[in-house]
């Protein structure tokens, strides 16, 4: 463009200049030319503070415009990087045999995920999810739940900081919950009723790398509210999610993970804390502790988890709550869960689409052992089954079905038998 | 044919020392781990990355060098890297593509002797 300009200005020039002698003419247009070539050197040199790195630019208070330098390829890269936008969705068609409801299709799950790095070490991530596609004021209907926004600070590999809202540690399913990452329409029970996932509050931590295939992470966060367990669902109504919640005691929660063999992940974790800030005679003290394992040998995947839950002063708890309410909770002073399953992986691996067959067998029982003067809830103490496929036309698209079977070991409830079809995905 | 041998030992020895100084190192990325997360190489090496994903895209970042690659989803091959670190030290890794819930734990380091 300067070329250009530069030369159309030369044409201007040798137009406008009377007809004279050759040579003078010449010296005209070489003094001319020094005289243009002076002025673009001071131009370019008028320039060169424009060039300083953005930060100066910025701190201008009123810049002038000036020419922008195309990115290195390195900067490009960083910036694409700063700042990421991904989701998943959960979508259910839910149908029991038997019941006099007919089958429901649910849109379960839609979730939207951002990120930002302020900078390499200080990098923030969050997760935003709305729950049964529908959010009405005090209507049971669903649910919009921050469940993750937090700051990360790294310091080190093996030592870094967390604070915000936090996913707790705690299990397979809580913190891979994505759905082309398990089989199965619905979670587990265990990670359901055992294991409360998805488990978020508000808390700070550490986490890190100690290398051979070790990670951890320890966490304090706030704790569960007692005065929402239950006999059906443990702990799961006591979670408070952040919301304006109480941490007068916080709660640790922790987790190490050995990933030094490739495909096989081994995992433990723990919880524990005081529940009974809502209440005046009682504080009761919950441990959770589970261990679980994955490992893909082949065309095979299996998978497994064990959680045990103990709630201190469980009689106690009951009696405040009964005191309260009028109606015995029945908490129960142990509660315990596990599953395995296996998946085997069917088309051959030159197969653009993938197919996994899968079964899985629960046993989870949320009233194992009762404080003295309270009796178990047989009802409460089941084991599914769960036989189905899962169809991915490409890896972050997952196509479920799935046939369950629960069982409890009262002779008065029948077995629940149910089909289910689902459709997720990860972008 | 003097010649022609003497080609081939300086050929051998060219190929002898560049399998030297290159070190491959298989990766495997997955919902939010690198397995190896921790890689450590003598100063002056080369490493070849070759990077396969279980699940999902991930990326490989390593924000001190300026490189940053995506790395193909399961059955859809791999990235391949490669990386001379030229000063002892540490070089964290990171996933630049964000891969679900705990995106931002997915890192690693390269430990430069």
């Amino acid at each position: 463009m300067r070329r250009l300009s530069f030369f159309l200005f030369l044409l201007g020039v040798t137009a406008a200049l009377p007809a004279q002698d050759p040579y003078k003419r010449i010296e005209e247009l070489e003094k001319r030319v020094q005289a243009l070539e002076e002025r673009l050197r001071q131009m370019e040199a008028a320039k060169t503070p424009a060039a300083e790195p953005p930060r100066a630019a910025a701190a201008t208070p009123a810049p002038a415009p000036a020419p922008v330098a195309p990115p290195a390829p390195v900067e490009t890269a960083a910036a694409e990087i700063r700042s990421s936008l991904s989701g998943y969705m959960d979508f259910h068609y839910n149908k029991t045999r038997g019941e006099l409801s007919p089958g429901v299709l649910d849109f379960h799950r839609f979730v939207l995920l951002f990120g930002h790095n302020f900078t390499d070490r200080i990098k923030f991530w969050s997760e935003l999810e709305l729950e049964h596609a529908l959010v009405e004021g005090r209507e049971e209907k669903g649910e919009l739940e921050l469940e993750q926004a937090y700051l990360d600070f790294l310091v080190k590999p093996w030592l870094n900081v967390r604070g915000g809202m936090m996913l707790t540690p705690v299990g397979l399913i809580n913190e891979r919950h994505e759905p082309p990452s398990f089989h199965g329409v619905e979670r587990p029970f265990v990670d359901t009723v055992i294991l409360p996932s998805t488990w978020f509050d508000s808390g700070a931590g550490i986490f890190g790398d100690l290398g051979r295939g070790l990670a951890y992470k320890l966490y304090a966060m706030a704790p569960l509210d007692a005065t929402r367990f239950s006999a059906e669902e443990g702990l799961r109504g006591g979670r408070q999610k952040g919301f304006q919640s109480v941490t007068e005691r916080p709660a640790i929660t922790g987790r190490l993970e050995y990933r030094g063999v490739r495909r096989l992940a081994l995992g433990a974790s723990f919880w524990r804390g005081r529940t009974g800030f809502g209440l005046a005679s009682v504080n009761p003290r919950v441990r959770v502790f589970e261990f679980d394992g994955r490992y893909r040998l082949g065309r095979f995947a299996f998978r497994g988890q064990y959680a045990q839950v103990g709630v201190s002063q469980s009689a106690e708890l009951n009696r405040a709550l009964q005191r309260q309410t009028g109606v015995n909770p029945n908490i129960a002073r142990s509660l315990r869960g596990f599953y395995w399953e296996t998946a085997a992986h069917v088309l051959p691996r030159r197969f653009p689409h993938d197919l996994a067959l899968f079964w899985r067998y629960e046993n989870f029982d949320t009233q194992r052992r009762m404080a003295a003067g309270f009796l178990p809830l047989k009802q409460f103490d089941r084991s599914a089954w769960v036989w189905g496929a899962t169809y991915y036309p490409e890896p972050d698209v997952a196509i479920k079905f799935d046939y369950t079977i629960v069982r409890s070991q009262s002779a008065l409830f029948r077995s629940l038998h149910s089909v289910n079809l689902g459709m997720g995905w990860w972008f | 044919m003097k010649r022609l041998l003497l080609v081939l030992v300086a050929a051998a020895a060219t190929a002898s020392d560049a399998g030297k100084d290159i070190k491959v190192v298989h990766v495997l990325a997955e919902r939010f781990v690198y397995v190896p997360s921790v890689v450590k190489v003598k100063r002056g090496t080369t490493i070849e990355f070759r990077i396969t994903s279980e699940d999902t895209n991930h990326g490989f970042h390593i924000p001190k060098a300026g490189i940053n690659v995506i790395i193909p989803k399961r059955g859809r091959g791999e990235a391949k890297v490669i990386f001379k670190p030229t000063e002892p030290g540490e070089y964290a890794f990171e996933c630049s593509k964000a891969c679900g819930a705990g995106h931002t734990q997915m890192r690693g380091v390269i430990i430069v002797e």
